[in-house]
C-alpha cells in the first residue's frame, strides 16, 4: 500500500517516461559525431541519463519508499485549469471582458466557498482595472469585447 | 579611481526620473507581494516580464531587481506583526519577531529589521562593486570547456544547497536541460520537439513554464489545503525605537547576519532563505542566553532579516559576472536580459557598463526607498493582508493569463501555462521541487552549445574538460559537491539547516 502511492517511485516512474518519450519523438533527429554532433546528440544523452537517474530513484523507492502521495482533489485543479484553457480560447475570438468573466467564475468555484455576489463583484472590479492598466495605461492592442471595443 | 568612476556613471543612470520611477515601482511590487502569502517573486517577475519588452533594458532589470529585494523586506513585516510570513525567506523571522510584537516591542523589532535589511543592502552592494569586476576579469579567460564545467558546478551547487532530495532535483535539472532544447537547433536548423508548432520553434519560452510552475500550481496547491478564514490581529505599534539594550544586542548580530548571508547569496542555490535559517542557527549557539530564542529575541530577528537581505544583493554576483543563475529569480532575470538582446555573462559589464553599474546602483537607492515605504506606510501594508485568498488567487490568474499572453500576443502561450501548471501540480503532488528544473530550462541551450564548441575544438576528445586546468578544477569541486551528499553527517546537518525548529 504505502510503497504502490510512494511519492519517489512516481517520480521516478515519471523521469524515466520523459526520457523516454524524448528518445521516441527525437528518434529521427541525427546523432552525427562527437567532432560535429548533430541536432540529436545532446537530446539523446540527456534522455539516457534521465531514464537512468529515473530507474535510479525507482530502485531507491523500492528500498524504502519514503513519503506517500498526499490525497489528491479534483476540484481545484480542474477547475483552475480549464478556467486558464478557457480563458485561452475566448480572449482572441470574444474579447477580454468574456474570458475575464468565464476564469473568474471557474477559479471561483474550484475554491471552497462560492459566493455569487462577490464573485460577480471581483468580476467587475477586475475588468476595470484591466482596462485601466493594459487599454489605457499601457495602450496594448487588445479588445474588451470583439466587435464592439 | 577607475572603480569611483564606475559607481558614479552607475548613480547617473540609477538617478534618473524614469529609472528612479521604475526602481520604486519594483520596491513597491516587491513589498506587496512580501506582504501577500501566497504569491513569490518568481511567479511575479514572471508575470511582469511582457510588460518590461517596451521598456529600456536598464529600467527593465532595475525594476525586476526591485521586485526580488523588495519582497524579502516586504515579508519580514507580516512576519513580525501577524505571525505570517510572507516568503519563505521570513519563516525564521516568525519565530522571534512575532514573540517581541506579543510583548509590545513590535515597533523596535520592525525598525530593527529595517535597519538590519538596510545595512546589509548596503554591504551586499558594496561586495557587488568591489568583486564584480574581477570575477568578470577571471570570466573573460573562460573558453567554451570552463563554461560547459562551470556551469555544471552550479547546476550541481543549486542542487546540493536546496532543500529536498538531491536525486529528485537532479533529475529535475536534467528534465529542465532536455525541455530547453525544444525548438530549432542553432547548429544545424534542424527542429527539435517542436510538432511543427510555429510558436515553439524559436524555442520554448521560460516565462509560461515559470508562471505555471510557480503561479498557477502554486494556487492549486493553496486551495487544496483548505485553509479557514485568516483572522487576522496585528500587534499594536507603539514606538519604532528600540532600548538601549535592544541595539546593543542587534547591532553585532547584523553584522554577523550580514557577513553570513552574502557568503550564502553568491553560492549558487544559497539566496535568502538558506541565508536566514544559517544565520538563525548561528546565532543561537553563540547566544549566552540560547534559552530566550523562540521567545523574542532580539538577535533572532536581527540576523536573519540582515542575512536574507545580505543574500539578496550577492547573489546577483554570479548572474551578473558570469551569466550563471544562483536561484529561480536569477534564471528569470538571465532570460529577461537575452529577451532584451543582452547576451549574460562577462561581456555585460565592459559593453554595457550603463546597465551593469546602473544596476547596481539603483540596488542601494532601492534599499533606502525600502526603509521609507516600510516603516511609515506600515500601516497600509499590514491592512493588504486581511485581504481573503478568494480575492487573490482569481486576479493572480486572471494577471497570468493576460502577462502570457502579451508575451508574443498569442493565446499558444497561455494554453502552456495551463499544461504547465498541470505539470507543476505533478511535482507538488511528487516533492519534486520547481527552482532545479528553471534553472535547467534556462542553462539548456547555452550549455548545449558550449559543450558542442569545446567538443568541436578538442576534435571529439570529450578529456578536454578534464585536462584544461580551470576546467577540471571546477568539476573536481563539482564532483566534492556530490560526494558531500552521500556522507551522512552533512545530510544530517543539511536537514537540520532547512527544519530548525519546524
Amino acid at each position: 500500500m504505502n510503497r504502490l502511492f510512494s511519492k519517489d517511485l512516481w517520480s521516478g516512474l515519471m523521469f524515466a517516461g520523459f526520457g523516454v518519450l524524448a528518445l521516441v519523438m527525437g528518434s529521427k533527429l541525427a546523432i552525427g559525431t562527437a567532432i560535429r554532433m548533430g541536432p540529436g546528440y545532446v537530446p539523446r544523452m540527456l534522455s539516457y541519463i534521465l531514464i537512468g537517474l529515473g530507474l535510479a530513484i525507482v530502485a531507491r523507492s523500492l528500498i524504502s519508499p519514503g513519503e506517500t502521495i498526499e490525497r489528491l482533489r479534483w476540484k481545484p485543479v480542474t477547475m483552475i485549469t480549464i478556467g486558464v484553457v478557457v480563458f485561452a480560447l475566448l480572449f482572441e475570438r470574444a474579447g477580454l471582458a468574456p474570458a475575464l468573466v468565464c476564469l473568474i467564475f471557474l477559479a471561483a468555484l474550484g475554491g471552497q466557498e462560492f459566493k455569487l455576489v462577490e464573485t460577480i463583484l471581483a468580476c467587475i472590479v477586475l475588468t476595470a482595472l484591466c482596462v485601466v492598466i493594459f487599454k489605457l495605461g499601457l495602450s496594448m492592442n487588445i479588445s474588451i469585447i470583439r466587435g464592439v471595443w | 579611481m577607475d572603480l569611483l568612476n564606475h559607481v558614479i556613471q552607475g548613480f547617473g543612470v540609477a538617478l534618473s526620473f524614469q529609472n528612479l520611477l521604475y526602481c520604486l515601482i519594483g520596491c513597491m511590487v516587491g513589498t506587496l507581494i512580501g506582504v501577500l502569502p501566497g504569491i513569490g517573486p518568481v511567479a511575479t517577475i514572471a508575470m511582469l516580464l511582457p510588460l518590461t519588452f517596451k521598456l529600456p533594458p536598464t529600467s527593465a532589470l532595475i525594476m525586476l531587481a526591485g521586485i526580488y529585494y523588495g519582497a524579502s523586506y516586504g515579508g519580514s513585516t507580516t512576519a513580525i506583526l501577524v505571525n505570517l510570513p510572507g516568503e519563505a525567506s521570513s519563516v525564521v523571522t516568525t519565530l522571534d519577531g512575532y514573540k517581541m510584537a506579543q510583548k509590545g516591542r513590535a515597533g523596535a523589532a520592525l525598525s530593527i529589521s529595517a535597519v538590519g535589511s538596510f545595512f546589509a543592502g548596503t554591504f551586499g552592494t558594496v561586495l557587488i562593486v568591489l568583486f564584480a569586476p574581477m570575477l568578470t576579469a577571471m570570466a573573460q579567460k573562460f573558453g567554451p570547456a570552463e563554461y560547459c564545467s562551470l556551469m555544471a558546478l552550479g547546476l550541481v551547487a543549486a542542487v546540493v544547497l536546496a532543500s529536498g532530495s538531491v536525486i529528485k532535483a537532479i533529475a529535475m535539472v536534467f528534465l529542465g536541460l532536455l525541455i530547453g532544447l525544444i525548438g530549432t537547433d542553432v547548429n544545424t536548423g534542424a527542429q527539435r520537439y517542436t510538432f511543427n508548432i510555429p510558436e515553439l520553434s524559436d524555442g520554448i519560452d521560460f516565462a509560461p513554464i515559470a508562471m505555471g510552475l510557480f503561479g498557477i500550481a502554486e494556487i492549486i496547491g493553496n486551495l487544496e489545503k483548505r485553509v479557514g478564514g485568516r483572522h487576522v490581529v496585528a500587534a499594536k505599534i507603539s514606538s519604532l525605537w528600540p532600548t538601549r539594550e535592544e541595539a546593543r544586542l542587534a547591532a553585532p548580530a547584523i553584522v554577523r547576519g550580514t557577513t553570513l548571508g552574502s557568503l550564502l547569496g553568491v553560492l549558487p542555490g544559497g539566496g535568502p532563505t538558506l541565508a536566514a535559517f544559517s544565520s538563525y542557527t548561528l546565532e543561537k549557539k553563540l547566544s549566552k542566553t540560547p534559552q530566550e530564542f523562540g521567545k523574542g529575541a532580539v538577535q533572532g530577528v536581527a540576523a536573519p532579516e540582515a542575512a536574507n537581505n545580505a543574500a539578496a544583493q550577492t547573489s546577483f554576483i554570479p548572474m551578473l559576472t558570469l551569466g550563471i543563475p544562483s536561484n529561480a529569480v536569477m534564471a528569470l532575470m538571465v532570460g529577461a536580459m537575452i529577451i532584451q538582446g543582452i547576451q549574460p555573462g562577462p561581456e555585460v559589464m565592459t559593453k554595457k557598463p550603463d546597465l551593469f553599474w546602473g544596476m547596481i546602483a539603483s540596488m542601494w537607492i532601492g534599499n533606502a526607498m525600502l526603509v521609507i515605504i516600510n516603516l511609515p506606510l506600515i500601516g497600509m501594508w499590514v491592512r493588504l493582508l486581511t485581504v481573503p485568498y478568494r480575492f487573490l488567487y482569481p486576479a493572480i490568474l486572471l494577471f497570468c493569463c493576460i502577462g502570457a499572453y502579451s508575451l508574443q500576443n498569442s493565446d499558444f502561450h497561455v494554453m502552456m501555462v495551463a499544461i504547465f501548471g498541470v505539470i507543476g501540480y505533478i511535482f507538488l503532488k511528487l516533492g519534486c521541487e520547481g527552482a532545479p528544473f528553471l534553472l535547467g530550462l534556462v542553462l539548456g541551450p547555452q550549455m548545449e552549445e558550449y559543450f558542442r564548441r569545446a567538443m568541436l575544438l578538442s576534435r571529439g576528445d570529450a578529456t578536454v574538460f578534464l585536462t584544461r586546468p580551470i576546467s577540471a578544477g571546477l568539476l573536481i569541486v563539482t564532483a566534492l559537491l556530490l560526494l558531500l551528499m552521500v556522507l551522512p553527517n552533512f545530510r544530517k546537518k543539511r536537514e537540520e539547516a532547512f527544519h530548525e525548529e519546524g
